[in-house]
């Protein structure tokens, strides 16, 4: 064994394996006295890649913070997984597996669990955006249907940045981003329509960030019988592959998602991007519900990136295997060894089966059209051992290939930057509302996503409650949606967070925000706050920049501390890095660092389910939480260009105490409808709410809690968190404010029948006075045009 | 009560509402059971007093709409589907089901192409029951909603008979507003014998009132859906 071989072999193959890597790998085999195969040398670059192995989130960082130095043995283990066991011990019978399988479980009642995972499709979306998107969308439906022994799938979702759309022309080699949102629209759709899984929630940001690096969230919500989620591997339980035929495309996925996006990937890297078939998917899906309920399956996982290798390895973690490569049904002749065992081929899983039970699952394979073929044994040789055409291609001790290096990272935090809190006076005090109203309402980020939302089968499997769009005119967004249990009286709240602009200035801030953003939309539709559960997803620029680390560490400090005061587990989460783009001057283009939060919460009873658009004429419209000058990130901000870098912050004590309230009020009844405020402030939430059409309204700011005196621009557009909008019938008023005594709380206005206005007074001076109907035309009509 | 109806609901591969019809025919009495249209044939149908063609994308729509769906059922069942609703029996096509029903030209003469916007739409939709010789009126106020989920809605009659088919009753559910660009708005049709339906709206997704879009202005107690089916079964028993 040579070690100038192996490193040509690692350029040659493009293993994207580094130094350290390369010389574990030379000591391994020299102590075997022989040469790796290609079948080994990709199965360990497979396994050993980013994507697989999430070696940042384990890396150990020497970190220095106001000149101390501390080390941080694993992001992962130190800011999630641990203050997820803690809530865990604090929460029994809530959380169920979490980090052990596919995804993290939550528990609603004896009978069913609930499991979810969010994955980011990035790399295959900038390139091939219509099949990039559909085959996120299919393979995280496949984490779910290789969750325990097999979830159902009852919802999807997706958080979608896009670069500008109205972007003049394109000067690198690029998909135009505004073709990327069509495609991969259409993709998402396709995807989930097609299958039946109805597309429930979902976030878009466009801006020039992502240019050059879309970034495409996938997602997927599953059911499952609480008997169901524990699965096991045997000794003596054979392998089978169920699904689509193995051929060449998607070679190499995993490894060209853990590196840059080059002026070249648009012609190079289309051979890693997969072929999406939804309807073979929904075969395995029934294929797969079907074995699961005649007590077949003993283990099962998806085939994603890294394809059979990376399924199997995973699944025969320190036991043992022996494969025939032969037995793998093919689509393509003349497939070599590890082009079958690496391939991402789409739409296939791998079961653990009894041997006594193949005949059943063939049979139930027959009925669904599905085929399945039976690869290969588990043992405990704590070896896989691979044939290929009676010859022995692979004999890797699995001990080696679950131990790569531990990455090392330095980083350090210096102290924050000096404010850039400019002189914005002028503005703040003479300003026209109804221009600004005019200009913020039809901005891309803050205007009705309706065109793409009615693109989604939002109502499939007829669960849909509170739907993204509601009210009569069926345009009003909600602010998280809500699913119901078949056969339970439980209820699923799902509510989504993205928060980039907020993280350019302050990740720690953005993190929290966050966290706080999607409690609230949960506790507004009816969640019960002490049974809410976390996902986590981070998308990074290029990690080896020890400037966007920086940003990474902040970000999960930032959602640790909240989560940890809120008590909530993260019960699943996925990074992705290398989001950054190649310039021809070799300039790197970075994303901004991009968290996206999900939540899922659980709704007691029916009743308590809540919508958030106005009901009728006069009734109250009460605030509750602070508005602080918090305009830093805002969309007002990026609408009018000043400069302010007061990101919204966070009193957890107090946000939680707002939050436990509203649900007191929630459960006795007391409320007509509840909106959370975020982006576009208080302003914004309120016109959304008003869009109902039902009732005209007046407002008068003077009332409005504030924690010192500030401009009526910011009371208007600051996004300050923990803040919600109320309305509530003049007969309940007094239990209301009994129950929100002692916290911000106020009557701020009500609403009328005798006109459909908006008017919005300060004491006796009228700031704005506009037809309602006038301004959700500007609002609606923003997208229509350009989608 | 007298016995119960019994509701064949076939699945083809892409054939994804079933499960959602299923409940809703149980809720309303019937006796539902979904069979893998692999697993089908004359014998089993005719064990069944409704059969049931529900929405979703058969074979993936990839031909169009229906089309694969309407072949395999005329290979497997040959006269059998035509000669079904003869006696004592329904056939219903949501959706998907009713693309296939008109592929089968087992209802008045027409298809369903692209909705005029090129869009999938998902929405709720305003709609008229047809009064003239219907069963369906007294179970409904004139003006019901329901959700539609589709790609391929539009109506286009054969030989312009759109206007025929709304005056002679055919036509028993209109669009009350153009949505995606059909003939006379019509949204579903059945035929002379009034034994075959299908329609593109979902009243499958309309059980409870809570399935509404705007739940504290419904008024009835339970959703149109529920009506609609129940129509059905009570028409059978």
């Amino acid at each position: 064994m040579n070690y100038n071989k192996l490193v040509y072999l690692n350029q040659k193959r493009n293993l994207n394996l580094r130094k350290e890597d390369l010389i574990l790998i030379y000591n391994y085999y020299k102590k075997l006295r022989r040469t790796p195969t290609n079948l080994e040398i990709e199965i360990i670059a497979q396994n050993w890649s980013e994507h697989c192995k999430h070696r940042i989130f384990n890396a150990e960082i020497k970190y220095k913070e106001n000149k101390k130095e501390k080390i941080i043995n694993s992001l992962f283990n130190t800011f999630i997984k641990k203050t997820t066991e803690k809530i865990i011990t604090k929460k029994q019978d809530f959380v169920i597996n979490p980090f052990i399988d596919n995804a993290g479980f939550i528990k609603i009642n004896n009978k069913y669990s609930i499991c979810a995972k969010v994955e980011t499709h990035n790399h295959p979306s900038a390139i091939e955006p219509y099949g990039g998107a559909a085959t996120g969308i299919g393979g995280v439906i496949r984490d779910i249907l290789g969750a325990g022994c097999g979830a159902k799938p009852i919802g999807n979702i997706n958080a979608l940045c896009f670069g500008n759309i109205e972007l003049k022309k394109v000067n690198e080699d690029i998909i135009h981003p505004r073709k990327i949102m069509r495609g991969v629209v259409a993709g998402i759709r396709d995807y989930g329509n097609k299958m039946g899984i109805p597309t429930v929630a979902g976030a878009i940001i466009f801006s020039n960030d992502y240019n050059f690096n879309p970034l495409v969230f996938c997602g997927s919500i599953g059911i499952i019988e609480n008997k169901k989620i524990n699965k096991e591997i045997k000794e003596g339980l054979k392998i089978i592959v169920a699904g689509n035929r193995t051929g060449r495309d998607g070679l190499k996925g995993a490894i060209f998602a853990s590196k840059s996006l080059t002026t070249k990937s648009l012609s190079d890297d289309k051979k890693a991007v997969q072929i999406p078939n939804p309807i073979l998917e929904k075969q395995l899906l029934e294929f797969i519900l079907e074995a699961k309920k005649e007590n077949l399956i003993c283990y099962i996982t998806d085939c994603g990136a890294g394809g059979l290798s990376s399924a199997i390895c995973e699944m025969i973690y320190n036991f043992g295997a022996v494969i025939y490569l032969d037995k793998v049904h093919l689509l393509e002749e003349n497939m070599l060894a590890w082009e079958i065992f690496l391939s991402e081929t789409q739409e296939r899983m791998v079961l653990a089966v009894n041997e006594k039970d193949i005949n059943k699952l063939k049979k139930i394979a027959r009925i669904y059209d599905v085929e399945i073929s039976e690869i290969g044994y588990i043992n405990d040789s704590q070896k896989i051992k691979i044939y290929f055409k009676n010859k022995l291609e692979c004999d890797l001790d699995l001990d080696f290939l679950n131990s790569p290096v531990q990455k090392k990272l330095k980083c350090t935090i210096s102290k924050k930057a000096k404010k850039r809190e400019k002189n914005n006076n002028l503005l703040f005090e003479n300003f026209n509302l109804k221009r600004i109203l005019n200009k913020v309402l039809s901005n891309l980020n803050i205007c009705s996503k309706r065109p793409i939302i009615s693109e989604y089968d939002f109502e499939v499997q007829g669960n849909t409650l509170i739907k993204p769009v509601m009210s009569d005119e069926q345009d009003v967004p909600a602010d998280g949606v809500v699913l119901r249990i078949s056969d339970v009286e439980k209820y699923l709240a799902i509510g989504l967070s993205l928060l980039p602009e907020y993280g350019k200035i302050e990740c720690e801030k953005m993190a929290k925000s966050s966290v706080d953003e999607v409690v609230r939309q949960l506790v507004v539709v009816g969640a019960n706050p002490e049974k809410i559960a976390l996902l986590d997803n981070f998308c990074c620029g290029n990690i080896n920049r020890e400037k966007e680390l920086k940003k990474l560490i902040l970000t999960v400090k930032g959602i640790s501390e909240a989560a940890e005061i809120f008590n909530l587990p993260f019960i699943s989460g996925k990074d992705s890095f290398y989001n950054y783009y190649v310039l021809k001057n070799g300039r790197e283009k970075n994303i901004p660092l991009t968290l996206l939060i999900t939540g899922l919460g659980i709704i007691e009873k029916k009743k308590e389910i809540t919508t958030n658009y106005i009901k009728k004429s006069d009734s109250l419209i009460c605030i509750v939480g602070f508005t602080n000058d918090e305009l830093g990130g805002s969309i007002v901000n990026s609408v009018l260009k000043f400069q302010s870098d007061n990101v919204p912050d966070v009193d957890f004590e107090l946000s939680k105490k707002i939050y436990e309230s509203i649900y007191k009020c929630i459960r006795k009844n007391l409320i007509l409808s509840a909106h959370d405020i975020s982006e576009g402030g208080f302003i914004i939430a309120l016109l959304e709410m008003l869009f109902s059409m039902r009732a005209g309204c007046e407002i008068n700011l003077d009332n409005l809690p504030c924690k010192k005196n500030i401009s009526n621009f910011s009371k208007l557009f600051s996004e300050s968190n923990s803040r919600i909008l109320l309305e509530i019938k003049k007969s309940k008023i007094l239990k209301v404010k009994k129950i929100f005594i002692n916290l911000p709380f106020a009557i701020i206005g009500k609403t009328t029948n005798k006109h459909k206005n908006i008017i919005i007074k300060d004491g006796e001076k009228i700031l704005l006075n506009e037809e309602i109907r006038e301004l959700k035309n500007i609002w609606e009509k923003r997208l229509k045009q350009l989608y | 009560m007298g016995k119960k109806i019994k509701a064949i609901i076939l699945k083809f591969p892409g054939t994804n509402n079933d499960v959602e019809t299923a409940r809703a025919l149980k809720i309303v009495g019937a006796e539902p059971d979904i069979l893998p249209v692999s697993l089908l044939s004359k014998k089993i149908i005719l064990n069944y007093s409704l059969l049931v063609l529900a929405g979703g994308f058969s074979y993936g729509d990839y031909v169009y709409a229906g089309k694969l769906a309407a072949l395999e059922l005329k290979k497997k069942l040959n006269d059998t589907i035509f000669e079904f609703a003869e006696k004592d029996r329904f056939i219903l096509g949501i959706c998907n089901g009713f693309q296939i029903l008109l592929e089968l030209n087992m209802l008045p003469e027409g298809f369903l192409a692209q909705n005029k916007n090129k869009h999938f739409i998902c929405q709720w939709c305003k709609l008229k029951i047809n009064q003239i010789n219907n069963f369906f009126t007294k179970y409904f106020p004139d003006e019901i909603e329901l959700p539609v989920a589709h790609f391929e809605g539009k109506f286009i009659s054969k030989n312009n008979n759109a206007e025929k088919y709304v005056n002679n009753g055919s036509a028993f559910i209109l669009y009350k507003e153009d949505i995606n660009g059909s003939e006379k708005n019509i949204a579903g049709l059945c035929d002379k014998n009034k034994k075959i339906f299908g329609l593109m709206p979902h009243p499958e997704r309309f059980i409870y009132k809570e399935e509404y879009h705007s739940p504290d202005i419904y008024k009835k107690k339970f959703g149109y859906g529920y009506y609609f089916f129940k129509a059905l079964i009570d028409f059978l028993k």
